[in-house]
């Protein structure tokens, strides 16, 4: 084993540019390799395309048909080894089961405990 | 005699609500007068139904009714005068009747016309001898007998103005019932279910519900509609086109009102629809909107019957109330959803504030407060969404609480205690700001420093009424020797501002453990 260990990749998902901008320049300085898409049809394109993918950090309220938990609820169903978390602007509606091994955190969120997170996750 | 005289009487007897009640002294009293003063042994209310005459007083005759067929009352009933055969054995129009050949052995008969105010002649006072009187009844006995008919019909439509005031104060009663639901239900689902219950149930129908018409009102959406046991509910979406001719009337804002499907005009054509779904008399009644109908309370019968207008006024009362409480539920949800979009595009901007700062801020090199920035914007965000989930009316001090000390943690060494106060927006964001300062002060320098340090917090209300005041502990223990700071950043003058930004702080710095004493009104607290 002596090739260099690629770097763990997080995908976000964010159609806010800046905020997108911003979660990727966060996770990047953490030392991860980050892939970005502005909604769910361009996040599972990549998914499907891109094999190294280990944490999806997606918005919620995205436009253009499914938001983030839906997204979320079929990356658990398709590619159940993935990680997820999901952030919003929003409370987590009532009634709705956040997915296994996501975790949820309301915008503005702490960087640190964010990163601590995906570290946690990316293993 | 034409039927449709005859339909048109059937109707006005039906509306006395009279048929098949049990006896009435007054009545009793008019029939055995009438045979006193003609001296006849049988004396009759008779009314003329469509398919029989029933007696709602009789003297000296042993049955309740007789077929139609075999009425002497009917005969020229549509002159109202008084009718008097001498010998009904020798007249052609009832030589044949059963009652002159039978056992009965009618032969005598006057009967005088019970002429509603209408004008309408639903049947007669008559007298009757089992023998022939050729003299007939002298004229006194004639004026009698007439005046006598004229009684027996006033008390008729009294009797019937009598039981309506009894059934709209029913009605009223059952109107203020369905306000209350109105009121106090939590969503309009269920306001309509509970006013649609109780429309069947003093209306005695099958069914009752309410919906809102599309825009053209070509169909209705009936929303969870109440049923008597045994009968389908019909909710969701119909066409009104599939059950006859019945939208012109809705759509022109008119009641439509049904009492028998199977000869109403509207519908008698295709009466299957209306059957298959168990009606047999119906009302709609629409809710007009500027100028428009906007909806529909309907109520089905699975009996012909006839709409008393008190009933119709009733459910007039109801469709404007329902419509009412439904637009007023729409008001608070789409409040609802304005206040959740605003907040959220509050929420993204404040972390679009949060990424130009960190972006901006990346190459200083002291991260400190950089880091304390963003904690006091998570702090700020945190007040925000405890106001959110209460329409920012007001929140809990202790869920406030809760939310600012999840942002900066530690909260398991946190131990509050202390009874619900409201606080309003204002006191909300600015008691979020001096606690997390007080937590981070203890995080930095404090008792959350050390492993086994705590903090208390403790409040209660001093006072009543207008003068009460919300009193608040914070005594820190097992942290570092307390030594006083020697400069007071901004984090110590947020703190000073106090619970409401107008003081009422006590800082120690005692050397077993920081101490704050804040102290607010509760009404300040409270307002907006």
């Amino acid at each position: 084993m002596t090739g260099v260990e690629a770097r763990p990749i997080v995908l976000v998902v964010e159609d806010e540019p800046l905020l997108r901008l911003f979660a990727m320049d966060m996770i990047e300085e953490a030392g991860f390799e980050v892939l970005d898409a502005r909604n769910t049809a361009e996040a599972l394109t990549m998914m499907e395309t891109c094999a190294g993918i280990r944490v999806v950090f997606t918005d919620v309220d995205m436009p253009g048909g499914a938001d983030g938990i839906a997204l979320a609820t079929s990356i658990r169903r398709q590619w159940p080894k993935i990680a997820i978390v999901i952030t919003s602007g929003k409370p987590w509606p009532i009634g709705i089961r956040l997915p296994e091994d996501a975790v949820f955190f309301s915008k503005p969120y702490r960087q640190d405990r964010v990163i601590a997170t995906i570290r946690d996750m990316a293993g | 005699m034409s039927t449709e005289q005859d339909a048109s009487r059937a109707r006005a007897l039906a509306s006395l609500r009279v048929l098949d009640t049990p006896e009435e002294q007054a009545f009793e009293d008019i029939v055995f007068i009438a045979s006193q003063t003609c001296d006849a042994p049988i004396a009759l209310i008779s009314l003329l139904d469509t398919d029989r005459q029933w007696f709602k007083a009789r003297h000296g005759l042993d049955v309740g009714e007789t077929p139609i067929d075999q009425s002497v009352c009917r005969i020229d009933i549509d002159d109202a005068h008084l009718l008097e055969v001498t010998d009904l054995s020798q007249d052609g129009r009832t030589h044949a009747n059963p009652l002159v050949t039978g056992e009965r052995t009618f032969r005598y008969y006057a009967g005088a016309p019970l002429t509603l105010r209408s004008g309408e002649v639903v049947g007669r006072l008559c007298v009757i001898d089992t023998t022939a009187r050729p003299a007939g009844l002298s004229d006194t006995q004639k004026t009698l007998l007439l005046a006598l008919a004229r009684q027996a019909s006033d008390h008729l439509e009294l009797r019937r103005i009598a039981r309506a005031s009894e059934r709209m104060a029913e009605l009223q009663t059952a109107l203020v019932e369905i306000g209350e639901h109105i009121r106090n239900s939590p969503d309009a689902s269920q306001m309509t279910h509970a006013a649609a219950k109780i429309v069947g149930r003093v209306l005695n129908v099958e069914r009752a519900g309410f919906g809102f018409v599309d825009d053209d009102v070509r169909s209705i959406d009936i929303e969870s509609d109440w049923t008597a046991p045994g009968t389908a509910s019909i909710a969701g979406r119909h066409r009104f086109e599939d059950y006859g001719a019945i939208r012109d009337h809705l759509a022109r804002g008119e009641p439509l009102v049904i009492e028998d499907v199977l000869t109403d005009e509207r519908t008698a054509a295709d009466p299957a629809a209306m059957q298959a779904v168990g009606v047999e008399a119906l009302v709609n009644m629409p809710v007009r909107q500027h100028d428009r109908t906007v909806a529909a309370l309907i109520v089905n019968s699975a009996h012909r019957r006839i709409w008393m207008p008190e009933e119709l006024t009733f459910l007039r009362s109801v469709a404007d109330r329902l419509e009412a409480g439904v637009a007023r539920f729409r008001g608070e949800q789409q409040q609802e959803m304005l206040n959740g979009e605003i907040s959220h595009r509050l929420k993204n901007m404040l972390s679009m504030v949060q990424a130009i700062a960190s972006q901006t801020l990346r190459d200083v090199p002291d991260r400190r407060p950089v880091e304390t920035f963003e904690q006091r914007l998570m702090a700020l965000s945190a007040a925000h969404d405890v106001l959110l989930q209460k329409s920012w009316i007001n929140a809990d001090l202790r869920t406030v609480a809760d939310a600012v000390i999840d942002t900066v943690g530690f909260g398991d060494r946190v131990h509050m205690a202390g009874p619900p106060v409201a606080l309003g927006a204002r006191a909300a964001l600015s008691f979020s700001l001096v606690l997390h300062e007080l937590m981070t002060n203890a995080c930095k320098y404090g008792a959350l420093c050390r492993e086994n340090g705590r903090v208390d917090v403790g409040w209660s209300i001093e006072g009543t009424g207008d003068d009460a005041d919300l009193v608040m502990h914070w005594r820190e223990s097992g942290g570092p020797l307390v030594v006083p700071p020697t400069r007071r950043g901004f984090g110590s003058k947020l703190v000073r501002m106090g619970l409401v930004g107008a003081g009422g702080v006590d800082l120690r710095y005692e050397p077993t453990g920081f101490q704050a004493d804040l102290q607010a009104s509760i009404r300040h607290l409270a307002q907006a």
